[in-house]
Order: C-alpha cells, then sequence, then structure tokens
C-alpha cells in the first residue's frame, strides 16, 4: 500500500475515533448543524410549495366573456382563434351554451329548486362563453380592455373582470409579497444556520487546542492535522443531514391535512417524499460542506500557518 | 551543529528575552541551559526548535540558517529534534504505545515499523509493562519516559528537554537524567534547560548561564555554581 492511502486511513481512522470518542461534544454539535440546516431546508421547501400553491392559485383566475345570446357558434370561435395568439394570453376555452347549463347542474348537485326553476323557464337561459386566461395576473385588465373595445364588443354580453378586479389585484400583491418576504428569511436563515454551524465547530476546535500544539511540536504537517477534522466535519455532516430528512418528512406528515390537495393534486408531505431524490442528497451535500468548510477554517488559528 | 550567530529575541512591548547570544554547540555535546526563571533559557531552545524565531541574527543547524525554512517545510525539519517539556505534552486521548507511535505515524512511518520499533523505544525507557495505558494513568515519571520515548523513536540528531523534571520527585527525576545522559552516550546531542541545582550539580558537563537574557557562563565542565 502506497504512503497516501495509508496516511488517508490514518486520518480517516483518527476522525472517526475523534467523532467517536468526544461523545456529547459530537452530540452537540450534530445538533446545532441539524438545527440549522433543518430551518434552510424547511424555508426551502415551504418556499417553494407556496409557490406552488399560488401558482396553482393562479391558475383558477379567469376572465369569462359573455356573448349575447342570438351570436353564432362560428363566431366565437373565429374570435377564439384571434385571440388565443395574444402575447398575454396563455390559453382560451370555450364553453358552449349547453356545457354551461351541464355545469351549472352539476353545480347545484341535483338541487330541487334549481330544477325546478329550470323546468319552468323551458330554455336554457345562460350564455355561451371564452374562459381567458392570462400568463400573469397583472394583465387582465389590459386584455379585459382591449377586448372590451375591440370589435367584438358589439357582440358581448358582459365581461366577467370587473368583479374579480379587487380580487385578482389583492392576490397579485399576496403573490409578489410572499415571495418577496420568503426569500429575505430564506436568506436570512442561511446566514444565521451558518453562523451557528461555525461557531459550534469553533468550540469543538478550541476543545483540541491542546492537541494541536502537541502534533505542531512532534512536526505533524499541516494537512496530517487537518485531515482528521475534515473527515469528523464529513461525519457530522452526514449524521445531520440524516436527522433532518426524518425530521422534515415528519413535519411534512403533520403538515399534510392542510395542504391537501394544493400541490399538483397531492399534499406536501407526497411532495416531500417524491422528491426525496434531490432533497436527500441536497441535505447531504450541504450538511457535509457546511461542517467541513467551518472545521477547515476554524482550525486555521491553531496552525500557526 | 547547532550555532547562535549574535542572536537576540525581543517581544512585542520591548520586552528583551535574549541579547546577542553567541553559541556553538556539536554534535554530541550534553548541555545544561541554566539561569533563574524568566533568564531565557526556553526562548534559547525555542529559537532551535522554530517555534520563535529571532529579531536579530541567526541561528544555524548543520550550518544551515533556520529563517531560511518555509513554514510548511517546518515539519519536516522538527522531525530531526526529540523534544520533551515540563508539561510533558501527551496527546489525552492515546496510550503510551500510541503516543510514541503517533510521531512515527507522522512522519510516513510504515506499519512494520512502527510495530518493531515502538516496542523497542518503550523497552529503552522502562515502559515495556505500561505500554497500554493512557497518560491519566502514569505518575509523573511515567509520563516523561513516555514523552522521552516519543523523542527518541524517529532516531533524533538531538535531544531538547525543557525543563523535563521540573515537576517530577527525586527518584524520577533521576531516572530521567540517566536516561538523557544514556541516549547521549549513544551519540545523540542534548541540551538541557534546568534549574535543579542538584542534578546539574551531579552531571559535571557542559554548563551555560543565562542571566537577563545574555550568556555569563560557559564552560565545559562544570557546576551549577562556581
Amino acid at each position: 500500500m502506497n504512503i497516501k492511502k495509508i496516511k488517508l486511513i490514518r486520518t480517516f481512522q483518527e476522525g472517526l475515533d475523534n467523532f467517536r470518542r468526544n461523545g456529547w461534544l459530537s452530540f452537540a454539535t450534530v445538533s446545532v448543524l441539524a438545527i440549522s440546516l433543518y430551518i434552510i431546508s424547511f424555508t426551502v421547501i415551504l418556499g417553494i410549495t407556496a409557490n406552488m400553491v399560488l401558482k396553482n392559485i393562479q391558475d383558477k383566475i379567469n376572465v369569462s366573456v359573455y356573448f349575447n345570446s342570438d351570436v353564432e357558434e362560428s363566431y366565437i370561435l373565429e374570435m377564439k382563434d384571434k385571440i388565443v395568439g395574444y402575447p398575454e394570453i396563455k390559453s382560451v376555452d370555450y364553453v358552449s351554451k349547453d356545457q354551461a347549463l351541464d355545469n351549472f347542474r352539476k353545480l347545484g348537485d341535483n338541487n330541487q329548486s334549481i330544477n325546478q326553476a329550470l323546468e319552468e323557464l323551458g330554455e336554457n337561459p345562460l350564455l355561451a362563453s371564452l374562459v381567458i386566461k392570462a400568463n400573469l395576473p397583472e394583465q387582465y385588465e389590459i386584455i379585459s380592455k382591449s377586448i372590451g373595445g375591440s370589435v367584438f364588443a358589439e357582440n358581448i354580453s358582459r365581461i366577467d373582470f370587473e368583479d374579480n378586479k379587487k380580487a385578482i389585484s389583492r392576490l397579485t400583491s399576496i403573490i409578489n409579497m410572499v415571495e418577496k418576504t420568503g426569500l429575505v428569511l430564506g436568506i436570512i436563515f442561511v446566514f444565521i444556520g451558518i453562523l451557528i454551524t461555525f461557531n459550534a465547530i469553533r468550540l469543538t476546535m478550541y476543545a483540541h487546542k491542546q492537541e494541536f500544539e502537541i502534533m505542531r511540536l512532534v512536526g505533524a504537517s499541516n494537512l496530517y492535522i487537518r485531515m482528521p477534522f475534515i473527515f469528523e466535519g464529513i461525519f457530522y455532516g452526514v449524521a445531520s443531514a440524516i436527522i433532518v430528512f426524518a425530521a422534515l418528512l415528519i413535519t411534512a406528515k403533520f403538515m399534510a391535512p392542510l395542504t391537501e390537495g394544493s400541490i399538483n393534486g397531492g399534499d406536501i408531505f407526497s411532495f416531500c417524499f417524491s422528491n426525496s431524490f434531490i432533497i436527500l442528497p441536497a441535505l447531504l451535500l450541504f450538511g457535509i460542506l457546511l461542517g467541513t468548510v467551518s472545521g477547515f477554517i476554524a482550525i486555521r488559528r491553531y496552525l500557526k500557518i | 551543529m547547532i550555532r547562535f550567530e549574535n542572536v537576540s529575541k525581543i517581544y512585542p512591548g520591548d520586552f528583551v528575552a535574549l541579547e546577542s547570544i553567541n553559541l556553538d554547540i556539536q554534535q554530541g555535546d550534553f548541555v545544561s541551559i541554566i539561569g533563574p526563571s524568566g533568564s531565557g533559557k526556553s526562548t534559547l531552545l525555542k529559537l532551535v526548535y522554530v517555534e520563535e524565531q529571532p529579531t536579530t541574527g541567526t541561528v544555524f543547524f548543520n550550518d544551515r540558517p533556520l529563517d531560511s525554512i518555509k513554514t510548511k517545510h517546518l515539519p519536516y525539519f522538527r522531525r530531526n529534534i526529540g523534544t520533551v517539556f515540563q508539561d510533558f505534552k501527551l496527546l489525552p486521548q492515546k496510550t503510551a504505545y500510541e503516543n510514541v507511535a503517533y510521531a512515527l505515524e507522522v512522519s510516513d512511518g510504515s506499519v512494520e515499523e512502527i510495530k518493531e520499533i515502538v516496542p523497542e523505544i518503550l523497552d529503552l525507557v522502562g515502559m515495556s509493562d505500561k505500554m497500554e495505558k493512557y497518560p491519566r494513568q502514569l505518575s509523573g515519571g511515567e509520563q516523561q519516559k513516555v514523552c522521552l520515548a516519543r523523542a527518541l523513536v524517529r532516531k533524533p540528531l538531538v535531544i531538547i528537554a525543557d525543563e523535563p523534571t521540573g515537576n517530577l520527585d527525586p527518584n524520577s527525576t533521576l531516572e530521567i537524567m540517566q536516561l538523557l545522559l544514556k541516549i547521549n552516550s549513544m551519540g545523540t546531542t542534548v541540551l538541557l534547560a534546568s534549574h535543579n541545582k542538584n542534578i546539574i550539580d551531579k552531571i559535571n558537563r557542559r554548563v551555560v548561564e543565562l542571566n537577563n537574557g545574555r550568556v555569563v557562563r560557559d564552560n565545559i565542565k562544570s557546576k551549577y555554581n562556581v
């Protein structure tokens, strides 16, 4: 076995021994690292899922353009083809009179009085419509105005935007605020997490202060002194990542009922679970990075470089 | 072998630890550096194993100026020197055997080398039967013997001992001194700092006396007080 390999094994063994031997200190450091990691990842996942929930809600916003009852279906479809190309418009769906009646009945869910009322009327009182979805909530105003003032205007009975205007603009500002807040909070938490971990590991290094001096005097190179602690940092990172992963899943499970159906048809738990193959490696990477870089920096003052 | 040429060491705050030191030590010498506390004994030794650098002047090791050694090469230089201290400086989480082995591991010793040399050295200092004990399980004298073994394990050119018997009882003190003399008789240079009058008188070797950072006496065969 060549000398590099021997060195690696020796320092690995040292690192492992340090990790196991230090009992309480290791436990404390891993806990601190785990808490920081948990806060950071929780914020990130919350941010991502909140974003998804909001986009879902956004998707449900639309503007309905109702046509006068004497307008021909072909005319409406012609208009649909025309406006579907507008840059602001994401999609246009045609809802015929019959379909509108169907939807209404489904909504009513076999409500006695509704069915009776319909019977009495005899004919379908509902109007055909185009359901328009925009790319961004801010664009509904433009779309509504331009359709209202367009050549199709005389055939339009009403545009269902004015009623929703307040809700849409409020939703837009909520979405923007949540995104901004999430980003700021996220950055703050990442910063705090890193600081806390760094200090915890500095403490560990301080506990080894005497040993560093001895190792230097006996003629150990800087790398030889460092390596066991880099390995130790890796162990801390792995241990915390596993703990945090379990903690995240448990938290998600608890939060699942609150978020049912809001995230792509599932809840926050199924989201986390199905994305485990991204979340776990990310945790491992970040945990190990945090553990080893902190150790690397913290040890410098004892190496008298 | 070790040469001080007009060496001075001044610490921040204008504290003069050493002043105009000129000293010449040959291979195989046994030199005792004596003087009251604060006279600069430890500082002198620190300059040899480069824990400190002189403010002016140069320290030479085998004609090589020590200030020319790059910081990253220091560990390799230090492997020529065995150090023993008053406070032992053993790694607390390792057994006596492991402490001595560590010195070899650090200089890339092979597994076979370690298995062969470490028990030998521990036997030399009389600690064969306590190899598996931890420092906290050993007496002061025993710990110092382990330190000596560690200092010897790489067959260094010089042993530097900074008040090695400072924390020891008279019996252990004698044992350690006898070991040092034995090591010296096998060719290793020994640089000893001490303010133990009795011991210095007994061994009747070269004495360098420091006072206020200056060499006031350098006698080939001498006692603590003339």
